[in-house]
């Protein structure tokens, strides 16, 4: 027989897949270097049970191991043995859609969020990529985390001729990733209005129950402005004041995610700054993404010493909006909306931040206002960031997917919370050819205290 | 049948020759994706749900149907190389183990549900498909399937069909082998064999009777007809507590004895219970040394009454708290933390073993407290989690593999349960098979002559040991002449390693 | 092929005598196996005598055709060879009956009914029916009989959980264990189920046994056709009431369906109501089975060309209008059998003529097989099995040859009763 237990020695344990006492302290030789290897004590605590496959939007479309987070898990594993960081195990960690599923449904609790972190910083810092790959990842960091220029980007057209990407773009086949994504956006701008500016402190309506500080994020600013002031004036409803640091950028969130870390930890500096300045008790988010990267600036900071502290006690202050209104409980009473809903988790929300029951309570408090389950409700819709820009492919499976499941609810509206998702369902349910609105849950619940009518959403 | 490879090759292959060769096979059959020799990929596959044995496979193939997957087998037969299926890798027992010098066909990508006739009773899926799934297809209808191993998440039926895995409702419903009809079956030769079918009782041997739970070591199933199942009327679920094992045990008796045969009954004891509550927070009650875990279904008039006589009997047997699960939701909590008892284990133990072993239910007191005896006198903490109802105990044995010789000691621990059930006239495996796992312990439960006979069966479907070799039985023999061919001594046999059987 | 009538039967006997409690000759007034006189009657006391006789038999090269309680030699084609009958009813004890742990060990010549008094000194049952009275559980494990409540249950494929053969050359091999889950191993108790003696001979088995319910109520409505009929079985297969049995009968009185409920008494008084609403308003209900139970429709009494041509038909649920339709207009049909999981006995008078019963199972075969299933001529006048292969066609039939080539490589065993000429 040819089976061997344990022929190398790095294992001899009977649950986990890799020791970490064998991995540790030792130098690394393979795919990873010494600097936040990904975490070999993390890695031991998966026990390949496989539970993690089903929930895994890649193992869904492809159903390989190695598109798998056990599979990834295990090529981390094998890094640290030292296999070299070949283009084939780039590739599977590149198509991880970072949607975090796998970690809500792993029974050991492994942490395959700080895994593909660590593993993507160390993808960006060692692996050259093909002179098409850099490019278009270069495009896109100089665009997506820049509310300014994204703003720009609402023209498309004029914004390429603006700042004569086109010919750049045109090379990197960016255009023809990004064109139906833009498209979905403008779809969308009108009836999302003009930009309309935050003021920079706004009074809480009756007794001030709160102060909060509010991120107005840099896709959710620029393409859906009207989310930004809903939220506002449902804070402002539910009695908190709220603060708008206009020294506030980009959370990072796009950066950390693609492995950008030095990146994603500038921004995150700047944003500790800006809301330390506001003196604010809670930091409100109204996008997934945003509000679970601002809820790890902990780790991404922690080895900076001056920001280490502060970091850690930004991150313990951020909630994302809807569980800041189930913590304070309605006081602005609710009109009727009779209307079908279907809510979709956004990733970020339900399993980085485990935020599932809260937009449920705000929305069936509503009413008048039925709430429909989507079927597969906990995969990914393929959005994930940029990742529809960059793995337009099994992205737009993934969209198509979610598009029939939400079209067989039979609901009028679809609500979710992710700009991103937003987009990128939205660009899905066009293609299914059964249009639908689509509304952030805080327009819902902003239309619903106003006393608007259901049509304004629709 | 395709002819002898040991007469057909002019001049022997080498190793690699003979895997190239049925890799140009695969990718003239296969899209680029479905034939892999990238080595960090193929080390992905070289565990299961076992990792700690591992084996890196020579190539793996992904079929996507079952023409390609036997004309895969057929050039395995025609090279002479070995081939391990693999369904969605999650076994217990490394039965899905690969092999070094062969071919590991994984049947993840066969994963349509062809079929769910509500008017036969019956689903047609192929063997990728996940349990899970067979019973959402089926639920519209107002059916499920029946056999739900915890992992039935993500578990194949392929998988359950090499496994004859059985979950916790089989003490009510039987296994996989009770519930699957018929298959479509590729034998090692590369033929399609059709076994069983729609209707019951196909006449000849029950071929398919002994697939099921040979571990693939006869043959790979490319579709398989399932029954299902009509879903209950009325199903309650009550969760137990009790002060301690030996109350929840008799309770368990008690309701057995008082004639009533619950869909199922689950016990956990401390440890079990500390693991799942840090894993899935499933809120069982606190302070249990052992909780119960009853489900009763069937019609709604028998339900109501059975439930108030094992309210009852938990009750005369010490329990302290009862909870009804009111709603699915409740249900699903009180299942999760049940389900999620293996892996959730990892929450209070760098490392652990899962051992499954079965012994008669009336023995459950002895042996549950021979094994705290076992525990106490090694220092090795021991986790119990079991199907109570049928006698099926999952230990779980917890070390640290950083603190020198404790992975050993584990062994032994793990090793001496394996002992207790033999002894009280069970079983080395209940539902996790045998696989490379515990083949040395087949000798512990079978005499040479029964398992000279299992080998029998074996020699009759594959002659020359390609499919899944090396797991199941303890050494490799060799199977008499094979009528029609004529071959060489098999080089074990020539070397003294084998004898012929 | 099998040792043949010039093997010297007075030196097998001695050697026989040597290792074996009784050895003699068939009694006059049977006539053997299906009309096969075997040479010699061997009757072992317990299981190491069976294994000498094997081992006997292995080197003088007979052949060996077990019987249990002789009541279902004549099912099958009858042997191409009878040296040795192997008499088990002398292996007639109970084994073992653990109450607790729902099990029962048996030795093979134990009757049914037997098995089933001890079972129920424990408040339990074996939940298989005795479909032919007087018949061993080695017998009823040879050929897989089964009665109505395999609709809840299964066959005894699916209770059987250990088994002992002994093998062609006298070895003694066992499988499963005394436990309800077990899957350490080959499930050889699977295929030894319905091998009619062609494998090994099984000496012993170990089975799951149920508690005996406390309240049992059938629930019977008539049909006046096949779309009635189906109507009515599907009504019960996909309530909710739990059916242990859903039966159907048809004769020159007419046809109905029964469904056996069972269960507590307050439960099977409830599901009684619901299983009425739903049969319609002609629906009955009974505490006593109906008249025949589980019976075969075919007479059992009768012997050599006084039987009846016994049918199994099978198929799935959804083919019962057609098989209905292709049986209903023969003379004399009588037709009873578990509707509810697709099986369906049918006697045909033997009256009727070989060519005709031919043509008829020939036709059935058509309709059963595009419903998936098949049709077996159970039992028949010697002139019907000439007729038409009793088996029919086998989809796998190499495979069980090579299995069979492995089990009993001399072909020894009950040779030529099995399918294929196995």
């Amino acid at each position: 027989m040819t089976a061997q237990r344990d022929t190398d020695g790095t294992l001899g344990d009977m649950g986990s897949i890799v020791d970490p006492a064998d991995v540790l302290g030792g130098p690394s030789v393979g795919a990873f270097d010494d600097h936040h290897p990904p975490d070999a004590a993390l890695i031991g605590d998966c026990v390949h049970c496989g539970f993690c496959l089903p929930t895994c939007p890649t193992y869904v479309l492809w159903s390989e191991e190695m598109d798998s987070p056990r599979g990834r898990i295990y090529l981390m594993k094998e890094g640290l043995e030292g296999e070299p960081m070949s283009d084939s195990m780039v590739g599977h960690f590149d198509a991880c859609l970072g949607c975090m599923a796998c970690v809500t449904a792993c029974p050991s609790g492994v942490q395959y969020d700080r895994l593909i972190e660590q593993t993507r910083a160390q993808v960006e810092r060692r692996h050259e990529r093909s002179p098409g790959d850099k490019a278009l990842r270069g495009l896109i960091f100089s665009i997506f985390p820049h509310p300014r220029r994204l703003r720009l980007l609402r023209g498309p057209l004029r914004v390429l001729q603006r700042t004569r990407l086109d010919k750049a773009m045109r090379r990197t086949g960016l255009l023809d990733r990004v064109a139906p994504q833009l498209a979905a956006m403008e779809r969308l701008a009108p009836r999302l209005g003009k930009p309309q500016p935050l003021p920079e402190r706004i009074a809480a309506q009756g007794e001030r129950r709160m102060t909060v500080g509010m991120l107005v994020g840099c896709v959710q600013g620029a393409f859906f402005p009207g989310v930004n002031a809903a939220t506002a004036r449902v804070l402002r409803a539910e009695g908190c004041e709220v603060v708008v640091p206009p020294s506030q950028g980009c959370c990072g969130a796009l950066s950390v995610h693609n492995g950008r870390e030095a990146e994603g930890q500038d921004y995150a500096r700047v944003l500790v700054d800006a809301f330390d300045e506001a003196g604010v008790e809670r930091i409100v988010v109204n996008a997934a993404g945003c509000g679970s990267t601002m809820k790890e600036y902990a780790e991404l900071l922690a080895d900076d010493p001056a920001y280490a502290e502060r970091a850690a006690a930004f991150a313990e202050r951020v909630r994302d909006v809807s569980e800041i209104l189930v913590e304070l409980g309605p006081v602005a009473p609710r009109h009727p909306l009779e209307v079908t809903v279907a809510y979709h988790d956004a990733c970020h929300l339900a399993h980085a931040q485990g935020v599932r029951s809260q937009p449920r309570e705000l929305l069936r408090a509503i009413p008048g206002l039925e709430l429909k389950e989507i079927a597969e409700g906990d995969l990914c819709c393929g959005s994930a960031g940029v990742y529809n820009i960059l793995n337009p492919e099994p992205a737009q499976e993934l969209g198509d997917r979610k598009a029939r499941n939400i079209v067989a609810t039979g609901a009028e509206l679809l609500v979710t919370a992710n700009p991103g998702c937003l987009m990128q369902v939205t660009s899905s349910i066009e293609r299914s050819g059964h249009p639908m609105g689509m509304a952030h849950t805080l327009e819902v619940l902003d239309a619903s205290i106003r006393g608007a009518p259901v049509a304004e959403l629709l | 049948m395709s002819s002898s490879p040991a007469t057909t090759a002019p001049a022997p292959e080498s190793v690699d020759q003979r895997i190239a060769a049925v890799a140009d096979v695969a990718r003239r059959l296969l899209p680029e994706e479905g034939v892999i020799t990238d080595r960090a990929r193929l080390r992905t596959y070289e565990c299961d749900g076992l990792a700690h044995y591992r084996v890196t496979p020579a190539l793996v193939v992904v079929p996507e149907t079952a023409e390609q997957l036997a004309e895969v087998v057929r050039a395995c037969a025609d090279h002479a190389v070995p081939y391990v299926a693999r369904g969605s890798g999650t076994g217990l027992s490394g039965g899905a183990l690969p092999h070094a010098e062969g071919v590991l066909v994984v049947t993840s990508r066969m994963r349509e549900i062809r079929e769910v006739r509500r008017e036969d009773q019956r689903a047609v899926v192929e063997p990728g498909v996940i349990n899970l799934d067979v019973t959402r297809a089926a639920t519209p209808h107002g059916y499920y399937y029946a056999p739900d191993p915890s992992s039935q998440q993500i578990c194949s039926i392929g998988g359950n069909v090499a496994e004859n895995s059985g979950g916790a409702h089989c003490l009510k419903y039987g296994f996989t082998a009770n519930h699957v009809l018929g298959a479509d079956f590729v034998a090692p030769d590369g033929e399609h064999v059709p076994l069983g079918g729609m209707a019951p009782d196909a006449p000849g041997y029950d071929l398919l009777g002994a697939v099921i739970g040979s571990e693939g070591t006869l043959g790979i199933v490319t579709t398989v007809t399932v029954r299902l199942t009509r879903l209950p009327e009325e199903v309650r679920t009550l969760l137990v507590g009790f002060a301690s094992t030996d109350q929840a045990g008799a309770a368990t008796s008690a309701i057995i004895a008082a004639g009533i045969v619950p869909a199922a009954i689950e016990m956990m004891d401390a440890l079990a219970i500390e693991a799942a509550e840090a894993a899935v927070r499933c809120n069982y009650p606190d302070g249990a040394g052992a909780v119960l875990v009853i489900e009763l279904d069937g019609s709604v008039h028998d339900v109501e009454a059975e439930f108030s006589d094992v309210e009852r009997l938990c009750r005369e047997h010490g329990s302290f708290e009862q909870r009804l699960a009111t709603d699915p939701a409740d249900r699903a909590l009180i299942w999760k933390g049940r389900k999620s008892a293996f892996a959730a284990v990892g929450r209070i133990s760098p490392d652990y073993i899962v051992q499954d072993g079965v012994i008669p239910r009336t023995a459950l007191p002895e042996v549950l407290s021979r094994i705290a005896a076992l525990s106490e006198e090694s220092g090795v903490r021991v986790a119990n989690v079991f199907h109570a109802g049928d006698g099926n105990l999952h230990p779980l044995v917890l070390f640290d593999d950083a603190v020198e010789g404790a992975g050993d000691a584990a062994e032994k621990v793990s090793g001496a349960i394996l002992d207790l059930c033999i002894e009280h006239g069970g079983s080395i495996t209940g539902e996790h098979g045998v696989g490379m796992d515990k083949a040395k312990y087949m000798p512990r439960m079978y005499s040479d002559d029964d398992l000279d006979t299992m080998q029998l069966v074996r020699c009759a479907f594959d002659p020359h040991h390609l499919s899944n070799p090396g797991k199941l039985f303890p050494t490799p023999r060799l199977c008499g002449e094979v009528p029609g061919r004529k071959k060489a001594p098999h080089p074990l046999q020539a070397a003294g390693l084998a004898e012929v059987f | 092929m099998a040792a043949s009538t010039t093997t010297d039967l007075d030196g097998a006997r001695e050697a026989l005598t040597s290792v074996c409690g009784r050895v003699g000759e068939l009694e006059e007034a049977s006539d053997g196996v299906d009309g096969v006189r075997p040479g010699l009657v061997a009757g072992p006391n317990d299981v190491d005598q069976v294994a000498a006789v094997m081992r006997v038999c292995s080197e003088r090269g007979l052949s060996v055709v077990p019987r249990g309680r002789g009541t279902k030699l004549t099912w099958g084609t009858p042997p191409a060879s009878a040296d040795v009958l192997l008499d088990l009813s002398a292996l007639d004890r109970v084994l073992d009956h653990q109450a607790g742990d729902l099990i029962l060990a048996t030795q093979a010549g134990v009757r049914l009914a037997d098995v089933q008094s001890v079972a129920a000194e424990g408040g339990q049952r074996l939940t298989l029916d005795e479909t032919v009275p007087g018949g061993s559980v080695g017998g009823m494990l040879a050929t897989n009989a089964s009665g109505p409540r395999r609709q809840a249950v299964g066959t005894a494929r699916d209770l059987l959980i250990g088994i002992t053969v002994v093998r062609h050359d006298g070895v003694v091999a066992k499988a499963g264990g005394r436990v309800v889950k077990n899957v350490a191993g080959y499930d050889l108790g699977k295929l030894l189920v319905g091998s009619f003696g062609t494998l090994g001979v099984i000496v012993d088995a170990t089975f799951r046994l149920h508690p005996v319910p406390a309240a049992t109520r059938w629930v019977s409505a008539a049909f006046d056709g096949p779309a009635r009929a189906h109507e009515l079985v599907q009504a019960a297969v996909h309530s909710q009431v739990v059916p242990a049995a859903v039966e159907l009968e048809q004769d020159e009185q007419g046809g109905r369906v029964h469904v056996l409920l069972e269960g507590r008494p307050d439960g099977v008084a409830g599901r009684t109501e619901a299983l009425r609403a739903l049969l319609g308003p002609d629906a009955t209900d009974a505490e006593e089975p109906p008249a025949g139970g589980a019976a075969y429709p075919w007479d059992l009494a009768a012997t050599g060309d006084e039987r009846d041509t016994a049918l199994k038909t099978t198929f799935a649920l959804s083919g019962l209008p057609d098989v209905l339709g292709a049986l209903g207009d023969l003379d004399g049909l009588r037709l009873r059998g578990s509707a509810g999981v697709g099986v369906l006995y049918a006697a045909l008078p033997h009256r009727t003529a070989p060519a005709d019963v031919a043509a008829t199972v020939e036709r059935l075969r058509g309709v059963c097989g595009r419903h998936g299933g098949s049709v077996v001529v159970v039992d028949a006048p010697a002139a019907v099995k000439d007729a038409v292969d009793p088996w029919g066609p086998v989809p796998a039939l190499a495979l069980m040859r090579r299995v069979k080539e492995q089990f009993d490589p001399d072909h020894r065993l009950s040779p030529g009763r099995f399918v294929g000429g196995i």
